[in-house]
């Protein structure tokens, strides 16, 4: 009997909802010819948490600590998004140092969250490397997020009309050092892996997301500069001061998980840039709006969104002239990610899915929230 | 020949790699060896959450306004409280934090007036039952003893007692009046704690 006489059948696999490369609680559930995937049905769900309900029971001040849940690797950029969508509510004006602040910090948070996408996503191919070093520049800007606010992880910074706390004194020698250092270590990442054979192997033409497919499925975020489009809210739609900074968007051209490394990469560099545009240009003054603790916003609906490290984060808040929001509203960038997973996924090999799954970094709170 | 490029290529840049990874080896941990070692804080660390006492008087500054207990996301705080026939004062009977669900948000710090509730750098609080992580009055004072802190000034407890015992109401009528009174009186108090707060961070800053 030869080989090709064999009678052989697909076959189901569950990858997860505990396997270490989903980053969180995903089940994928994988239909199998051989080594190669024929069909992903990615379950979601295990995380929900009806944050959107909460919102709804929770004054908008209140609110604020649960959207550090939301994503809680990019918790500023989270906060960042809510406090937009409440202040256009309510009609209430940020002083200019908190704006100044707050792109610091949502820009710091990026690159921090990009370090941890960078760490994981090679960790999962086998690289373990990257993740140490990854993780200890990620702790210089936590160091910065903890003498400021006082936590690492959820910070609560921001507030309606502002942010919670100014900068304390030693922030901004420590800030500078690491911008200093930052690129350099950058580079350290990129000898690591860009040009590395065997990560070559691994992420070229693995996974290509097409332009088409991305924008049926919305795709947004580096996932989709990526695929060569060149799409960023903070340019495209510029919210906060944005528009006063000067930095590029990296795009990639095949859309492949190469491709996706390469713009996250490059959009270290330019966050930092950024950053030291920011400092270089802090204004004095006030960090806070006065808002009353019971805070009424008038009737009416709002939308607005942010570009978060994932892709777009909005909210849509319709308000009801209460202490509470009437109907609450969030979109996360993550869950229109992964729905192309199964799309781009399919006729590569398992160890692929991998690749890809970290190449969209995905977050698995986001997608439930 | 694309091949013998590509092979010198690969070499090269998995040598460069290698490289980066040497220059690592001689540079000194940055790991802390735990329960020998620790770091510390920073002053504004939000963990334990802890109730502060006078450091004259040795007595609780909280005067149960409550404010705290409402401006709780989770409702982990918990508070009873009776009048004192002799100072005419309100004081809390029982104050209890449901460490199990506070979610060290910092809130409750700041709606307080009184400098009388804190999130502090402590941390390690692992017990054997969940139970035991519903912290007492007793124990929250008994947390915040050696803890430093600023007193907010004298001015603004002055009004805002005087605003508080004003309006006396028990805990029930004024969860049944319902927003809007509890409203009035914590928009005033609101003023003189905003006031104060964004000064003292402005200087702080440009120091
Ligand atoms: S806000 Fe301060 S004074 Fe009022 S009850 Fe809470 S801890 Fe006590
Ligand atoms: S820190 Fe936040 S969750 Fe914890 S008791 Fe204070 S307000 Fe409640």
């Amino acid at each position: 009997m030869t080989v090709k006489e064999l009678k052989t059948e697909e076959f189901m696999v569950n990858m997860g909802p505990q396997h270490p490369s989903t980053h969180g609680v995903c089940k994928l559930v994988i239909k199998m010819d051989g080594e190669e995937i024929k069909e992903i049905t990615p379950h979601v769900g295990f995380l929900h948490r009806s944050i959107e309900k909460i919102g709804e029971n929770r004054t908008y001040a209140q609110f604020v600590p649960y959207t550090d849940r939301i994503d809680y690797v990019a918790s500023m950029n989270a906060n960042h998004a809510y406090v937009i969508a409440a202040e256009k509510l309510g009609g209430v004006e940020v002083p200019e140092r908190a704006e100044y602040l707050r792109v610091i910090m949502a820009e710091l948070n990026r690159i921090a969250s990009h370090l941890v996408w960078l760490a994981t996503f090679a960790i999962d191919l086998g690289a373990v490397t990257p993740f140490l070093y990854a993780f200890r520049e990620r702790e210089m800007i936590l160091d910065l997020f903890e003498m400021t606010c006082g936590q690492r992880l959820t910070y609560n910074y921001m507030c309606i009309g502002g942010v919670n706390w100014d900068i304390p004194k030693e922030f901004e020698p420590k800030l500078r050092e690491f911008l200093k250092i930052f690129p350099s270590r950058v580079d350290d990442y990129e000898d690591l892996l860009t040009n590395n054979p065997i990560f070559l192997y691994r992420t070229k033409n693995i996974g290509i997301l097409s332009k088409e497919t991305a924008f049926e499925y919305s795709v947004s975020g580096p996932s989709l500069r990526g695929s060569g489009v060149k799409w960023d809210i903070r340019k495209a739609e510029s919210y906060s001061i944005y528009d006063r900074f000067d930095f590029d968007i990296p795009v990639g051209y095949n859309g492949d998980a190469w491709d996706r490394y390469r713009v996250r990469m490059r959009e270290m560099r330019e966050s930092a840039k950024i950053v030291q545009q920011a400092i270089d240009g802090l204004p004095g003054g006030d960090i806070q709006t006065k808002v009353p603790r019971t805070w009424k916003p008038p009737e009416g609906e709002v939308f607005t969104r942010i570009e978060a490290p994932r892709g777009e984060m909005a909210y849509h808040i319709v308000s009801d002239g209460s202490t509470k929001p009437y109907r609450m509203k969030i979109r996360t960038a993550s869950f229109c990610n992964l729905q192309v997973l199964p799309i781009i996924g399919i006729n590569h090999l398992i160890a692929d899915l991998v690749a890809i799954f970290g190449s969209l970094d995905i977050i698995l709170p986001e997608v439930d929230r | 020949m694309s091949l013998v490029r590509q092979t010198t290529n690969g070499i090269y840049n998995l040598i460069l790699g290698l490289a980066v990874t040497v220059k690592h080896l001689f540079k000194h941990a940055i790991t802390l060896q735990y329960p020998k070692e620790r770091w510390t804080m920073p002053e504004r660390s939000r963990g334990t959450v802890v109730l502060l006492s006078d450091t004259e008087t040795g007595k609780l500054n909280c005067t149960a306004c409550l404010m705290c207990e409402k401006a709780c996301p989770v409702a982990a705080i918990t508070i009873e409280r009776e009048k004192n026939p002799e100072t005419k004062k309100f004081e809390p009977t029982s104050f209890t934090i449901d460490m199990g669900i506070c979610c060290y948000c910092g809130l409750c710090e700041k709606a307080c007036n009184f400098s009388a509730i804190k999130l502090t750098g402590k941390y390690e609080m692992s017990i054997y039952d969940k139970s035991e992580l519903i912290y007492d009055m007793d124990f929250l004072q008994k947390l915040g003893r050696d803890v430093k802190y600023e007193k907010r000034k004298r001015v603004v407890k002055k009004t805002a007692v005087k605003k508080a015992t004003a309006k006396p109401k028990t805990t029930e009528a004024r969860a049944e009046s319902g927003d809007k009174k509890a409203e009035g009186t914590s928009s005033t108090k609101d003023d003189g704690d905003v006031k104060e707060k964004p000064k003292n961070e402005t200087e702080e800053g440009k120091e």
